[in-house]
């Protein structure tokens, strides 16, 4: 197997690639700026140069030259080498700052020259913190700037989109949004624009940067130059936590860390998976925290002459069991969501089919033409496979209002049937509806009784994307009956950990009043005789994996170990019960 | 060494008036040499052949980095049935080169005669000819002489009925001198934004829209027919040994008859200055000479003595050849303010691209901004060479070395005047 030596040490490898990429994969640390796994290679910011040698190879005798000891002579090239763009050979010599000082001197100088004109403005920047400009510098730096001139001003806060801010003078050229504007995204919206020290990214004149996927050059900036527009200024990196979950407005199942501060979420970012999405995500899905903030339904809504009015849980589940009991089970229709998890629909498609109540479905969301075979899929919703495979029938729309018609009692999880326009509020007259939900939406207005119901940031739960590939969330958020620091799943930020009751940062405020759909019914069970008890959402998916054969032998830990697990087609189709 | 140089009998200039008119340039025997070749294709004018001639005439490409032209031809890969360039590289974007220009002006035929046949040794489908864009009306000169050249049946298709098809055009530069230097070139050339590649793969692998290209100079692409005209064992023994050929001196600065000169290699730089360009004007005496264009290192009046122009004479002098566009300084030049212009050029011109030039081509401008203005320290010297250190093969292409050399020789070499211009640091008691 071919070998290279890296700092004295050996290593091999068995396939061709970068002298970067390997180092970083065995864990080594080497600096750089401009290069990316998933981008093409510039080599650019020479911050990753190192010295190379390689063994002088003999073509007369077909061997390598070796001096007296047997040991392979290493001719070494001259110049220091970017060791991003240079290929492995067989036993290659490579030296980084951790034994040669020529490397550890060109990463002072490059440094240096990289903070002439970047604006240490870091107590201000967004970027401070999760800056690898920042982290480097204080690893490889130099200890001050002998630059003792003004630096070179240019343009800020320029609107580069709708979603896309730019400050020039933090911007060091790697040119990671232009090549990924170029290459993943293929709008080519962004070049470099002037020369030299006054080089920064913008638009063509008269375009914007409104791309569906702009915001993943935020992401890809190692420095603060291209911000989020509705995040600027909004929080430190240290004040948030950080916790893995999925992105629910699409069906791709996005991988995505929710970062939260004061139980808000305040921005989403993607999270690696090469199975799924790579580095990157759709604009879309950042946006969706609005969705766990804002609007949110806390504790149960009562209709009272017309007139939603906040009510205790214990009168909550006292009306739906009468309302459950008083009707006969074939005039109640109970409907599922694609929005919704696997955990919610089978339970409650389950606690209410022990109640006699058949009538289970869910109206899938899907729109066609308008995914873009990237990362947006036709398919509005992200668990639309999770609910065929837990075994509720998909209607069309048509269906729907017929069974709307046939019944008296509607039971809703989640789904705002009058916002998407598959019912209207005269088809509900005379009907009573009971809505499960996370947000106050048209539909939620026109209930009868709302039960509120943790949103994906507040509990741990799966979703199947079109893909088959299960991958499940963690709790962000906390609920007024969940404690982070008492939640095993629960991430704790610096400020969670160590701050105080009185920092100005943390109110109980943003804790919604609701409990997940299964813990709710959990509670509800022993008013109608049913002795379900799901507590925790891990044991419920444990339950459904026994009941339901396409979930046979998946669990949580391994759709963490796994990076999300695929549902075999065959199992599918033996399960349709 | 050339002792009989005033005898000198011009080769790539005409000795009067211009040859523009492809009528004027066939009296002299121009296109002898292209058509030579493909009558005899099959027979003494292989492709393999035309290179090997090339390469034994010990021709060394006129734009900077001398490299032998036909080991550079021979680089190209076999052919797989898809497109090959040759791109010309009529750029001249480095102060005091200015010799292209007067073959666009005076034998364009010629160089388009050299460029069919390099096209023709390394299979070339097109010649790109890449012209700085402030040459404007040079570049509608090589336009007509393209149009006549196909009209006559050199370009085209089935040249001389030989069956070779050859294209050219002509492609304006928009006035970056990055997009001199063959990679960018090719980047500017395929309409995008001139920033230098990365190498590898090199542009014989992967050239212009990433098919193997070979970019020759406009001058060492006009040396071909005339290698061919004259056999190889002349051509190499013109001149100096290992840099043989004539060659365009640009000579700029402080002499009496400022042009461009063509003479064989090896010509002592003291004959240039003092006879062929008349001596320092007014009467003054030689300061300083700048021998290949602004990048190439400085060369004080006392070590020009016996140094000739050609590789080696210069490289042992501490210089470079470069292009061979000659600045003269006389004894009145205040070499502060001439480092710090040309630092100023060459940060106006880095391209932006690798950090180190980026930035520290702003730097140096800056520092010597200050000790210009008399507001220089003695320490901004010593930092001034340790950023040429910083700067120096840490970047993709060479900017940032043509950059760093000049500041760090001229510094070395006429220290006592930088120091002279900065602020005391010692003061005498009283």
């Amino acid at each position: 197997m071919p070998e290279i030596i890296i700092d004295n040490q050996r290593f091999t490898y068995d396939k061709p690639g970068k002298v970067l990429q390997f180092i970083l994969d065995q864990g080594l640390d080497l600096p750089f700026f401009c290069y990316h796994p998933s981008l093409s290679i510039p080599a650019n910011c020479r911050q990753c140069l190192v010295e190379i040698g390689t063994p002088v190879f003999d073509r007369a005798t077909n061997s390598f030259k070796v001096d007296e000891n047997g040991n392979k002579i290493v001719q070494f090239f001259p110049k220091l080498m970017t060791s991003c763009s240079q290929d492995m050979s067989d036993g290659m010599v490579v030296k980084t700052h951790a034994t040669s000082d020529k490397v550890s001197r060109a990463q002072k100088d490059t440094l240096e020259f990289i903070l002439l004109n970047h604006p240490l403005d870091c107590p201000i920047c967004d970027q401070a913190g999760e800056c690898p400009l920042q982290i480097q510098t204080y690893k490889y730096g130099p200890e001050g700037s002998r630059f003792e001139f003004k630096k070179v001003h240019k343009p800020k806060r320029i609107q580069l989109g709708p979603r896309v801010v730019l400050d020039a003078e933090r911007c060091i050229n790697c040119t990671r949004c232009v090549r990924f504007s170029e290459e993943i995204s293929k709008t080519n919206q962004l070049t470099i624009t002037a020369r030299g020290d006054k080089n920064y990214p913008t638009t063509a004149p008269g375009s914007t940067f409104d791309d569906a996927y702009s915001l993943n050059t935020v992401d890809l900036c190692p420095v603060g130059a291209l911000t989020q527009s509705d995040f600027r200024f909004k929080a430190r990196v240290w004040e948030m936590n950080q916790t893995p979950s999925i992105d629910i407005t699409n069906g791709k199942g996005t991988n995505v860390d929710l970062w939260v501060r004061d139980n808000l979420v305040l921005r989403v970012t993607p999270r690696f998976n090469p199975n799924v999405n790579d580095y990157w995500m759709p604009d879309p899905g950042r946006e969706a925290y609005h969705l766990f903030n804002e609007n949110r339904i806390s504790r149960p809504e009562i209709k009272l002459d017309s007139e939603l009015i906040k009510t205790s849980w214990n009168n909550a589940k006292e009306t739906l069991a009468e309302i459950v009991e008083a009707h006969s089970p074939k005039v109640v229709f109970v409907l599922g969501s694609a929005y919704a998890s696997v955990e919610e629909n089978f339970a409650f498609k389950t606690f209410f089919a022990n109640a006699g109540i058949s009538n289970s479905a869910f109206v899938p969301h899907v729109i066609s033409g308008s995914g873009d075979g990237f990362l947006i899929t036709d398919d509005q919703a992200p668990n639309t496979k999770g609910c065929e495979l837990i075994g509720l029938e998909s209607l069309s729309e048509k269906s729907l209002s017929s069974l709307i018609n046939k019944a008296k009692v509607i039971v809703i999880l989640n789904e705002d049937i009058i916002g998407r326009g598959l019912a209207s509020i005269s088809d509900l007259d005379g009907k009573t509806l009971i809505y499960f939900g996370t947000n106050k939406t048209e539909t939620a207005k026109a209930a009868q009784l709302i039960i509120p119901v943790t949103c994906i940031a507040e509990h741990a739960a799966s979703y199947v994307n079109t893909e088959g590939r299960i991958q499940r969330s963690m709790p962000a958020k906390e609920t007024m009956y969940t404690n982070r620091s008492l939640h095993p799943e629960m991430n704790a930020g610096r400020l969670d950990r160590f701050g105080t009751k009185f920092d100005n940062w943390r109110s109980d405020n943003n804790r919604v009043d609701a409990y997940p759909v299964w813990e709710f019914l959990s509670q509800l069970a022993p008013r109608l005789n049913q002795s379900v008890n799901w507590s925790d959402s891990s044991n419920l998916f444990d339950e459904i994996a026994l009941s339901i054969p396409a979930f046979d032998g998946i669990t949580y830990d391994r759709m963490d170990l796994e990076k999300g697990v695929v549902i075999q087609p065959a199992e599918t189709e033996a399960k349709t019960i | 060494m050339v002792n009989d140089y005033q005898n000198y009998k011009t080769l790539i200039l005409p000795s009067k008036g211009h040859l523009r008119n492809v009528s004027d340039y066939e009296a002299t025997g121009g296109y002898k040499a292209l058509k030579d070749v493909l009558a005899a294709k099959e027979s003494t004018w292989t492709r393999e052949n035309v290179i090997n001639e090339v390469k034994t005439a010990g021709l060394r490409g006129r734009g900077g980095a001398g490299f032998n032209t036909g080991l550079k031809w021979s680089f190209m890969p076999k052919p797989d049935g898809g497109k090959r360039y040759i791109a010309a590289n009529g750029d001249e974007s480095e102060p005091g080169t200015f010799k292209d220009r007067v073959i666009f002006e005076f034998n364009p035929h010629l160089f388009i005669e050299g460029a069919i046949i390099g096209a023709y040794a390394i299979q070339a489908d097109a010649v790109y000819v890449y012209i700085r864009g402030e040459y404007r009306s040079w570049i509608n000169f090589m336009e007509k002489a393209i149009t006549d050249a196909y009209k006559a049946g050199y370009l085209g298709k089935n040249i001389l009925g030989s069956g070779v098809n050859i294209d050219m055009y002509v492609h304006s530069g928009a006035g970056a001198y990055i997009c001199g230097e063959e990679s960018s070139l090719m980047e500017s050339l395929e309409g995008k934004r001139g920033y230098p590649r990365v190498k590898p793969p090199f542009p014989a692998q992967r050239g212009l829209w990433g098919r193997p290209t070979t970019i020759n100079n406009i001058e060492s692409l006009s040396n071909v027919p005339l290698i061919l005209t004259m056999g190889s064992a002349k051509y190499a023994a013109m001149g100096a040994k290992t840099h043989p050929g004539p060659v365009l001196y640009g000579i700029s600065g402080h002499v009496n008859r400022p042009g461009v000169y063509e003479y064989p290699t090896g010509m002592l730089i003291t004959d240039l200055i003092y006879d062929v360009a008349g001596g320092i004007r007014n009467g003054k005496k030689l300061k300083a000479l700048v021998p290949g264009g602004s990048s190439t290192p400085i060369l004080r009046a006392d070590q020009i003595d016996g140094v000739s122009m050609d590789a080696d004479s210069l490289r042992t002098a501490g210089s470079m050849i470069g292009t061979a566009g000659m600045a003269i300084l006389d004894e009145d030049t205040d070499i502060v303010d001439f480092l710090y212009r040309i630092t100023h050029f060459y940060h106006h011109e880095s391209c932006g691209q690798c950090t180190p030039c980026r930035e520290g081509t702003g730097w140096l401008e800056k520092l010597l901004h200050k000790i210009k203005t008399g507001e220089g320290e003695l320490r901004d010297l010593d930092l001034l060479l340790d950023l040429t250190t910083q700067m120096e093969g840490r970047t993709i292409c060479a900017l940032a070395d043509a950059a760093a050399w000049p500041v760090r020789h001229t510094i070395t070499r006429f220290r006592d005047e930088f120091e002279a211009r900065c602020k005391k640091s010692v003061f005498a008691f009283a």
